[in-house]
């Protein structure tokens, strides 16, 4: 069964058709681009699969069920907000994840925080907006969920911190999970890749494999997604 | 996973409401010495110090209601309708237990606030009107004398147990709403994309404005007068019997208010979540 289900998905605000009929599935064990430029509708799409946007029309399935309490506890979601408490420290938040979600291996958090030499007792206001994100990353890699949702988590940090998060993504996440990630910065998480999704203008333009591109287009994800989004 | 909630809300409100509370209590300590020093002969700029403590405390008093009032809007503003809303909104839980949380939290404080608020001025009295503590209770009458007048007027104790009760009952609910009717008006401002904030505002005044006019069309049909209730207030037990249906009728009116706006702020939530 797709982890990840949309049937005719269509979102709108006001006059705005964010999503538009989408139809698409997401196994487990991929790793998928949600690749397209800004405001194409990539944010839109995460935020109705995690609950936080309600669909106009159509559907969104995970495992098989409508958003809500029971997917939340398997979907493990990266915004591409700041959203931790400032006032609380990378222990405390630790404290949370370990209460709130069952799959929260605390030893791996701790074990990546001593590695990228964070303190555990800084307050989240105390840090630098790199630290930051590497926490917010950290607790979401610390979940064994099915499906982890990372809404451009490489979008502005320094080349090397984009190197660690990609890298963690891939030496963290659970193998028979399915890993979405929203970006538009296509160069730098094509090696992880095992799929893409193109979306333009809230419509699904192409789901395919990052191998059929290659070999049938004789070209990068990178190169092929400029020729598809040129201006 | 509502203890869980609560456990969390109580440790990200205990930061601000406790040293409030350790800021009153030793104002009032200050205070109290201050109100003492100024009744003995201290010159005039000592006279302006103590004066300002005693002022401070005043001031630390009001600010301390303030607070719980302020916390109980803030922590749902930032907590479920920006940047942290991402956090709390996927977590797996229930919409109503998330408004739960928050309700129950601030309910607590504010019973936390009226009660150390009431103790510090209290015990201020007793100390500054050099009353011991055995004087003070002596003032009031014992439960023997307090049972000889009832039965003077042939009044039940249940009745008056039953009156206490629906009067806390009251109290709860009118807390309930007090929270809802700021958390339904934020729910639904938010549920649009623009001037959240204003039509938050708006929602608010819309929403005291409609309740306001259905509680007083609902009361001026049923109180205005007391022949129409068929209630006559010429013995005591008839008077208590008023007072029971009376409180027992606002407490319904209150309820009816209060799940109204329950469900506003649920579905607010719930289907017009709408997080920048």
């Amino acid at each position: 069964m797709a982890i990840l289900e949309c049937k005719d998905l269509s979102k709108r605000f006001g006059k705005i058709q964010a999503l538009d009929s989408i139809n698409l599935k997401i196994e487990p064990g991929r790793v998928v681009g949600l690749l397209g430029p800004n405001g194409s509708g990539k944010t839109t799409l995460i935020k109705l699969a995690n609950g936080l946007l309600t669909p106009t029309s159509g559907e969104i399935l995970i495992d098989g069920k409508a958003p809500g309490k029971e997917t939340k506890a398997i979907v493990s979601y990266l915004s591409d907000k700041e959203y931790l408490p400032e006032w609380m420290s990378a222990k405390q938040l630790m404290d949370f994840f370990t209460d709130f979600y069952a799959d929260f291996d605390r030893e791996r958090a701790k074990e990546m925080l001593t590695r990228l030499g964070i303190d555990e007792t800084m307050r989240i206001k105390q840090m630098s907006k790199g630290t930051r994100e590497k926490v917010q990353l950290i607790l979401v890699m610390s979940r064994q969920a099915k499906l982890y949702l990372l809404d451009e988590p490489i979008g502005g940090v320094d080349p090397a911190t984009r190197d660690y998060i990609l890298d963690t993504i891939i030496r963290n996440y659970n193998p028979s999970a399915a890993v979405v990630i929203s970006t538009h910065l296509i160069a730098d998480v094509e090696q992880v890749l095992d799929d893409v999704i193109f979306i333009q203008n809230g419509h699904v333009t192409l789901q395919s494999s990052v191998d059929e591109i290659r070999e049938e287009k004789g070209k990068s994800v990178d190169a092929y997604f400029r020729e598809v989004f040129k201006c | 996973m509502l203890g869980k909630l609560l456990k969390h809300e109580f440790r990200a409100t205990g930061r601000t409401m406790l040293p409030v509370y350790g800021a009153v209590v030793v104002l009032a300590v200050l205070a109290n010495v201050s109100i003492r020093m100024l009744s003995g002969n201290v010159g005039p700029l000592l006279s302006i110090f103590f004066g300002l403590i005693v002022a401070a405390f005043g001031i630390c008093v009001v600010a301390a209601g303030v607070m719980t009032l302020v916390l109980m809007v803030k922590r749902f503003y930032t907590n479920y309708l920006k940047d942290e809303g991402y956090l709390m909104h996927t977590l797996p839980v229930s919409v109503h237990g998330l408004v739960w949380s928050k309700m129950i939290v601030s309910i607590v404080w504010f019973a936390a606030t009226f009660a150390v608020i009431g103790l510090v001025l209290l015990l201020t009295a007793i100390i500054q009107t050099d009353t011991s503590l055995a004087q003070f209770f002596a003032g009031f009458p014992s439960w023997a004398e307090i049972r000889e007048g009832l039965d003077q007027y042939g009044i039940r104790l249940g009745d008056l147990w039953f009156i206490g009760f629906e009067a806390l009952l009251c109290v709860i609910v009118g807390s309930l709403f007090t929270c809802l009717h700021f958390y339904a008006a934020m729910s639904l401002g938010h549920m649009f994309a623009k001037d959240k904030i204003l039509l938050s505002i708006v929602f608010f005044v819309a929403i005291s404005f409609v309740l306001s006019m259905a509680t007083t069309g609902y009361s001026a049909g049923r109180f205005y007068s007391l022949e129409s209730m068929d209630v006559t207030l010429d013995t005591a037990q008839e008077a208590i019997r008023f007072a029971k249906a009376m409180l027992g009728e606002m407490l319904l009116v209150e309820a009816v208010q209060t799940a109204v706006l329950y469900v506003a702020t649920v579905l607010g939530l719930k289907r017009g979540l709408n997080l920048a």
